[in-house]
């Protein structure tokens, strides 16, 4: 079984899990969360159950899992009394953290302490992380005043943006292979194996504009590529 | 120069001022009450540059060598909430506390702690695993939405104790007979029981490479809320077995701080467990009573930072 994991509004989770129905595809959303069945053993992981699409599975029956979702929000929550949504999203999104952590199966993008799908870099971060694995930057800048509330200053006005989207061990976006090597770089900074990565081109000696762990997947290769790496992991 | 970020009236953040002050370091005090007043510039490509001012400095974040962080969300400030949800200072609080916290991320100077190595603590079942690969037993967990794995979990531990997942509302409690009729709540939410650990409390904090422990001596199932729970509570200085105090600091490195604050305890038969990993301890609690000189020691960790 595939697992999706998606906010209640997610419309591309929903239309991934139709387009995976023969993998055994289902959707996950924080509503799974408060039907009986969830019982997870930290001393016997193995053996836990949960709930997924509203039904009780056995976790080892899952096979994959595609996390598009950062954390639970309070406004998903209209089953819970509104006093207690804050903390329920809270506890929810800690509960999903320690869980999507402990999985064995192929998890896309692994959970980080600040993020349930991989990590929530700043531009400033992944700026940096892109300056020390080797690809031209143009630094960024902020400044932060009350008088002027301007985020990112950029030193001049960068060209259209090319991407490339690193899935597992593989790539999309023609590109010049420096920028592909660059990607899979920035992807193994940043610990992820999903990942969009901008250019300022698609030669070599393109500067990097920003990265995404939240691509878009909606292009068939690359849906196709996703599921595959959900098959199997990434080869390494 | 260390900076030191947060409340002026914030009793460690304080106690850590004046350490340094008084060892003759110099420093850089960003007082979160001034927020409106803050900016805050940033410049990031091979290396990270940028500056504070506030009303009364100007501070070179690259000059900067240590950072010690007590900061609260700055939009919880009395002047940002009075200005309203949605305006320009609430806003600015947010943008200020972000680019600062970006900084904290990515400057090469010590920093105690990293916002994100912090939020470990945020999911406790999360660090309870990273606890336990360094070494410390942890008690038997169940996180369930099921009323009878929870009743099931309770017949075979005799005794459990329930607390948040998170960090909100983190106060240890014992089950009773009288939330019997309550257990069926947990269906709208995964909760988390644990086995009772029965046994002596101590608190260990760690400062780089040294341990100031200290004995908790109280009747409560959670120390901290004693008075809440009409128990007492004594601490007293205490000396861990060395493989024990060793461990923790393994366990500070492992998950990649310079400070923290740990609860542990110790059973009838000897066996460690260790509950949390607390990232941005209060001290000054334990320091108070006991006299350990854990701000003396935090300071001399700060002003031992190479520079940058």
């Amino acid at each position: 079984m595939i697992v999706v994991i998606a906010n209640n509004y997610d419309e591309t989770a929903r239309a991934l899990v139709a387009r995976w129905a023969a993998y055994d595809a289902r959707l996950f959303t924080c509503s799974d969360l408060s039907v009986c069945g969830w019982r997870c053993y930290l001393s016997d992981y193995k053996s836990s159950t949960v709930v997924i699409a509203g039904q009780e599975v056995a976790q080892e029956e899952i096979s994959g899992v595609f996390t598009r979702m950062h954390g639970v929000y309070a406004e998903e929550l209209v089953h819970i009394v509104p006093a207690d949504r804050v903390y329920v999203a809270v506890e929810m999104t800690s509960f999903l953290l320690s869980w999507l952590s402990r999985l064995t199966c192929p998890v896309l993008n692994q959970p980080t302490s600040t993020c349930l799908s991989g990590p929530n870099w700043r531009q400033e971060q992944w700026m940096y992380a892109a300056a020390h694995v080797g690809i031209p930057v143009r630094p960024v800048r902020r400044r932060v005043a009350l008088a002027s509330r301007n985020v990112s200053e950029d030193e001049s006005p960068m060209p259209g943006p090319f991407t490339v989207t690193i899935v597992g061990d593989r790539y999309f976006g023609s590109a010049d292979e420096a920028l592909t090597t660059q990607a899979r770089r920035l992807a193994d900074a940043a610990n992820v194996d999903l990942l969009a990565v901008q250019f300022s081109g698609s030669e070599a000696g393109s500067f990097f504009v920003g990265a995404n762990t939240w691509p878009d997947v909606t292009a068939d290769e690359v849906a196709d590529a996703v599921v595959d790496y959900l098959q199997r992991g990434r080869l390494r | 120069m260390i900076l030191l970020w947060g409340l002026s009236a914030d009793t460690p953040l304080a106690a850590v001022r004046d350490a340094l002050e008084q060892q003759g370091h110099p420093i850089a005090f960003i007082d979160q009450r001034t927020v409106l007043d803050t900016e805050v510039e940033l410049g990031v490509g091979l290396s990270v540059e940028g500056r504070v001012r506030t009303r009364t400095q100007v501070i070179d974040l690259s000059t900067v060598t240590a950072a010690y962080l007590r900061f609260y969300s700055s939009q919880q400030l009395p002047v940002v909430e009075r200005a309203g949800q949605g305006s320009d200072a609430w806003h600015h609080a947010a943008d200020v506390d972000d680019a600062m916290m970006s900084w904290a991320e990515l400057t090469p100077a010590l920093v105690v702690n990293r916002p994100s190595a912090m939020a470990s603590n945020d999911s406790k079942p999360y660090q309870a695993a990273l606890i336990r690969s360094s070494g410390f037993a942890i008690p038997d967990t169940l996180i369930t939405t099921d009323p009878n794995a929870a009743s099931e979990f309770w017949v075979r531990h005799g005794t459990v104790i329930y607390k948040s997942i998170s960090s909100i509302r983190s106060i240890v409690s014992r089950l009773t007979p009288e939330h019997m009729e309550r257990l069926d709540n947990v269906t709208w939410c995964p909760t988390q029981f644990q086995q009772y650990i029965p046994g002596n409390d101590y608190r260990a904090h760690v400062v780089g490479e040294e341990v100031f422990a200290c004995e908790v001596v109280s009747t409560a199932d959670d120390y901290r809320y004693a008075t809440r729970q009409g128990a007492t509570v004594e601490i007293r200085p205490y000396t861990l077995p060395k493989r024990i105090a060793d461990r923790c600091v393994a366990l500070t490195t492992a998950l990649k701080m310079k400070v923290v604050g740990i609860d542990l305890r110790c059973t009838p038969n000897g066996e460690w467990y260790c509950f949390e990993v607390n990232p941005s301890p209060a001290f000054t609690y334990y320091q108070n009573t006991t006299g350990l000189p854990i701000d003396e020691a935090i300071a001399r960790l700060l002003a031992g930072a190479s520079p940058v």
